[in-house]
């Protein structure tokens, strides 16, 4: 149990040490984000007047200290244009994007778990060399190369899909396709590779000369190969998270990512600061649940 | 080094040559025969031009939205895209080598800061704080490579700091020590000779990614030049119904760029490390 207590505290720590570097970054980069705003040709009054707004003309300690009872209250802050209430805005457009998230990923992970295995079944047969190039291919098109592509063949020159549309199944499909196609061809990758380094282990051997069923061995090096897939997953969570919200600004999804599209449009800084604390800290969570998951499963990873 | 060279290899680096002899007849052109690089391209603004076809008025690729000639506009995106991609590259892998030797030989209090700071900045989604950075510092050069090095280094620190660990275990490595040899000339003679051909592969490796994230930066209307293809293609996709050329040929020559470095780089992967393959 205290195992779990320390995991947890741990995983405390680094979310407190991430918001800590957003903040510091923010403040540190290049740039100010008052004159981002409002351009050069802007007055001393309007100047000071976001910098009130914004809490910027506070010392850096007490913004520092401003800022984590924000966070301790899960108060995001409002937006500079209309003073709304960026934790609201995020509520009503979080769905469509948890729903992209989460179906894409479960379908790339069973897509590319089974193409995987089915790969190193026929190591260097046909369907291997295939699978190969196909993931070359399939990752080389980063998702906004590839998400016109599939909205050009599909919805005009096929006609089969709408393009900016939002509610009913179908419209889930074309964002769903530009979001599965490079996730499962890593999760195939890694799969296949993974299968072929224990598919000639010395257990497999044994349970093979016990006279188990093929079957019940597959399912078996199917478990020893799961936290490494897992792990991946995990990994490219953050690619999935920004893939999921390129695309919502290209099929006009309401989802976070067109908030956050919306907010760097209008230099509306609170937004994007909100979606980006926000997503990285959702992202940490699921990271360390994966990681909790991955030693419940095996024991033998001790990090 | 008789070893036969992958096919991979060849492919990989042929694709790649092709594209760096096209960015350099591109530089050569506009420096030589229009002047200067750094002089903005400027728009020819023909209304006639507007999204012609390809092989149409001249053009061999067609134009643009605002009637640029599209093989220009292609080029210059593509000799920023390898520019800013290797400049990032060079430094993020160079910080990320410093970082992971501090993990392993720095005294031992300095270490543990060091190990708990790649591990934490690895695990941090580097494209959203890029995004973040971008958004705050305004579309500007500057603020566009200092977002990609600070999201980049972990991932060469990490593979740094595995592989110095095992360096510095070797039997020559200890002699080297045992003759006496200085911190800076273990460093800069054995330990980086030694970790080079690693670090090269993911370098390879990592360019593509740099030119992906730049492209993804400039997509969201957070990159810092219009030239950047991200920024392109995102405007291309406003015209799919018109002119679907653009987003295609757009979508195509980045893929073989990008199929072009991750092919040298498995490739190279396989070339240097033969128990992989």
């Amino acid at each position: 149990m205290s195992k779990l207590i320390k995991k947890i505290l741990y995983a405390a720590l680094t979310i407190f040490v991430a918001l800590t570097a957003i903040f510091f970054v923010i403040r540190l980069s290049p740039g100010d984000p008052v004159e981002t705003v409002l351009g050069q040709k802007a007055t001393q009054e309007e100047i000071i007047k976001l910098q009130t707004q914004l809490g910027l003309n506070l010392p850096l300690h007490s913004q520092y200290i401003v800022f984590l009872k924000g966070m301790a209250k899960g108060d995001l802050g409002k937006t500079i244009f209309g003073a709304k209430d960026v934790k609201g805005l995020l509520k009503e457009r979080m769905g469509p994007t948890v729903t992209l998230a989460a179906v894409s990923v479960s379908l790339s992970a069973v897509i590319g778990m089974f193409l995987g295995i089915l790969a190193g079944y026929k190591k260097n047969k046909g369907f291997d060399n295939f699978s190969r190039i196909i993931s070359l291919f399939a990752l080389s098109f980063p998702i906004f190369s590839l998400a016109p592509l599939l909205v050009l063949f599909f919805s005009i020159k096929l006609n089969l899909f709408p393009v900016s549309e939002w509610g009913e199944l179908k419209h889930l499909f074309l964002p769903i396709l530009a979001l599965v196609i490079p996730l499962s061809s890593v999760i195939m990758r890694v799969t296949r590779n993974k299968f072929l380094e224990e598919v000639t282990s010395q257990w497999v051997m044994v349970t093979k000369s016990k006279g188990l069923g093929e079957v019940a061995i597959l399912l078996r090096i199917l478990k020893v190969c799961l936290p490494t897939i897992l792990n991946v997953v995990a990994i490219q969570l953050s690619v999935v998270i920004t893939g999921t919200m390129i695309t919502e600004t290209i099929f006009d999804i309401p989802g976070m990512g067109s908030l956050l599209f919306d907010g760097i449009q209008n230099r509306d800084y609170p937004i994007v600061q909100g979606v980006i604390i926000y997503s990285t800290v959702t992202y940490m969570l699921i990271y360390f649940l994966i990681d909790y998951i991955n030693e419940k499963i095996d024991p033998r990873i001790q990090s | 080094m008789s070893r036969k060279l992958t096919r991979e290899m060849k492919l990989g680096g042929g694709i790649l040559s092709l594209y760096v002899l096209w960015a350099l007849a591109w530089f050569v052109y506009r420096y030589f025969m229009k002047g200067s690089i750094s002089r903005p391209y400027l728009p020819s603004l023909d209304m006639e031009l507007e999204l012609a076809l390809p092989f149409s008025h001249g053009l061999i690729l067609g134009a643009d939205l605002l009637g640029r000639s599209l093989l220009e506009v292609l080029s210059a995106g593509l000799t920023y895209s390898l520019s800013i991609s290797m400049i990032v590259t060079a430094a993020t892998a160079s910080i990320g080598i410093l970082m992971g030797y501090m993990a392993v030989k720095a005294p031992s209090w300095f270490k543990l800061v060091f190990d708990l700071l790649i591990n934490l900045v690895f695990i941090f989604p580097s494209i959203l704080i890029a995004i973040m950075i971008m958004a705050v510092a305004g579309q500007s050069m500057q603020g566009l490579i200092f977002a990609l090095i600070i999201t980049g280094w972990p991932g060469y620190a990490k593979i740094a700091r595995g592989e110095a660990k095992r360096v510095l275990a070797l039997n020559y490595v200890e002699g080297a020590r045992a003759v006496g040899i200085g911190e800076l000339r273990m460093f800069f003679r054995i330990i980086i000779p030694s970790i080079l051909p690693v670090m090269i592969v993911n370098m390879v490796l990592g360019i593509s990614g740099v030119i992906i994230s730049e492209a993804a930066l400039g997509f969201l209307g957070l990159g810092a030049s219009p030239y950047s293809w991200g920024a392109m293609l995102s405007a291309a996709k406003t015209v799919l119904l018109e002119a679907p050329h653009i987003a295609v040929i757009l979508s195509l020559t980045m893929a073989g760029l990008i199929i072009g470095l991750n092919l040298l780089g498995d490739g190279l992967r396989d070339y240097l490390d033969p128990k992989e393959s």
